[in-house]
């Protein structure tokens, strides 16, 4: 990096202008979720008991329901985002809302990769599109993939209400995602919540708390650093309006000095 | 002149751009009718043992699909030919459904632990050596795909042997269902 440039890093890396999306607090969170991976794959894996029925199968309970839990934070922050968008037209609430949108999606990609693979030595199948928990999932998934592509395709505030509007629908599909397994008990192959209904081995239950406690520490530190990516991204652009402005106003001034001089 | 811009001639809008609300409303609308479609059908993805056996008439030899219980003592592993087949009675309900499964029984089949069997209802009594159905009413459900509906409970070997004891399907086989 030559002088003049790493002069103007530092001086973008003030606080009014960082040119990272890291901090003490979020460098804090980032080695605790490292710790507490280690933790959850040690205990998973080593320390809880393999199960009667599934076996070593019944391990992939620490990725997936922590997974699909954070699933429906992320789209329901995502939703409130866009509910806030919609009402008060706040940029703060639009970046959040776009932020964990993304890593809904993510999550909820895992969460249908892993109940898939979990599902072929347990139910004998991968899939199964009577289920309604699987495919009620899948159009979530859909949904927020086209939220996601709605956003990609402008940054002006219609995108964004446009964005927002797919992201209330997708709202409208987590409680039916969520009950489905209630709703429909005696007509799907979904066992009921493992969580709240289910009856876990103590350190099988101690671990997966352990593990969703660390995957919604992940997502904090996920969601953070977004934020402040989407929050940049936006003071990028508004400083690029205002420099190309500044621009036109200059050419506009040299035109009619131009004019004026040729004139007199 | 300070800030009097000239104004400008717009660029002309693309032309995708104005299908742009009409694709999103047709993407949104698949997607509800998915929805529908998926809880309206999934409302109906599997009739019990019990109400299959009442719905018999009705479903004459369509495919459906059958969930039930299968009873420990019943299952009678075989082949028909060259292939691997399994005959077992699943309960619920109250009701007993004879089974023959064509094909290797899935991983985690076990007595008890409610299976969803896609295949059709066949007169006559199961094709297996050695399997006496415990319904026993002329009829068999033929199968050729078997899935595994395990509950939520997530216990080692020594709760298994408490849950087996307290389940339907144990008790079928306490009261000696398959000496009868």
């Amino acid at each position: 990096m030559t002088q003049p440039m790493a002069a103007a890093a530092t001086e973008q890396g003030s606080a009014d202008n960082p040119a990272s999306t890291g901090s003490r607090t979020t460098l804090g969170l980032g080695l605790v979720v490292l710790v507490g991976l280690v933790a959850v794959v040690l205990l998973g894996f080593f320390g809880a008991p393999e199960d009667d029925q599934q076996r070593d199968a019944v391990r992939m309970i620490f990725v997936h329901v922590p997974s699909a839990l954070l699933t429906y934070v992320a789209f329901a922050t995502t939703a409130l985002g866009s509910v806030m968008w919609l009402w008060k037209r706040s940029v703060w609430w639009d970046i959040v809302a776009h932020s964990a949108a993304e890593i809904g999606v993510m999550f909820c990609g895992l969460t249908l990769a892993t109940g898939s693979i979990w599902g072929r030595p347990t139910w004998n199948t991968y899939w199964d599109w009577g289920d309604v928990r699987l495919v009620t999932t899948l159009i979530l998934f859909l949904i927020m993939v086209g939220y996601l592509s709605v956003r990609s395709m402008g940054d002006d505030d219609a995108t964004a209400t446009r964005a927002s509007i797919i992201g209330l629908i997708a709202a409208v599909n987590l409680p039916i995602v969520n009950r489905s397994v209630e709703w429909w008990f005696d007509r799907t192959l979904h066992q009921k919540s493992s969580l709240t209904d289910g009856n876990l081995e103590d350190l099988t239950l101690f671990t997966l708390v352990l593990a969703i406690v660390v995957w919604g520490l992940f997502f904090l530190w996920a969601m953070t650093h977004r934020f402040r990516v989407g929050w940049l991204e936006r003071e990028l652009r508004s400083g690029d309006l205002d420099e190309a402005i500044a621009a036109r106003k200059a050419e506009a001034l040299i035109d009619g000095d131009f004019q004026n001089g040729a004139s007199s | 002149m300070s800030d009097d811009l000239s104004p400008q001639v717009p660029r002309p809008t693309r032309k995708g751009r104005r299908w742009f609300p009409a694709l999103i409303g047709v993407a949104v609308l698949v997607v509800v009718i998915g929805l529908v479609f998926n809880l309206v059908s999934g409302s109906l993805f599997f009739y019990n043992a019990d109400e299959a056996v009442e719905r018999r008439s009705d479903l004459g030899d369509e495919r459906f699909t059958l969930q039930g219980a299968p009873i420990g003592c019943s299952i009678v592993e075989g082949f028909s030919g060259n292939d691997p087949v399994v005959a077992f009675s699943v309960t619920f309900g109250g009701e007993t459904v004879d089974v023959v499964h064509f094909g290797d029984p899935a991983e985690l089949f076990q007595p008890d632990v409610a299976v969803v069997l896609d295949g059709a209802w066949a007169e006559g009594v199961a094709p297996v050596d050695g399997f006496d159905g415990l319904a026993d009413d002329g009829w068999h459900f033929a199968s050729d795909r078997m899935r595994v509906k395990h509950d939520n409970d997530y216990i080692n070997e020594e709760g298994y042997d408490e849950r087996l004891v307290q389940s339907g399907a144990a008790r079928a086989d306490a009261a000696g269902a398959c000496t009868t």
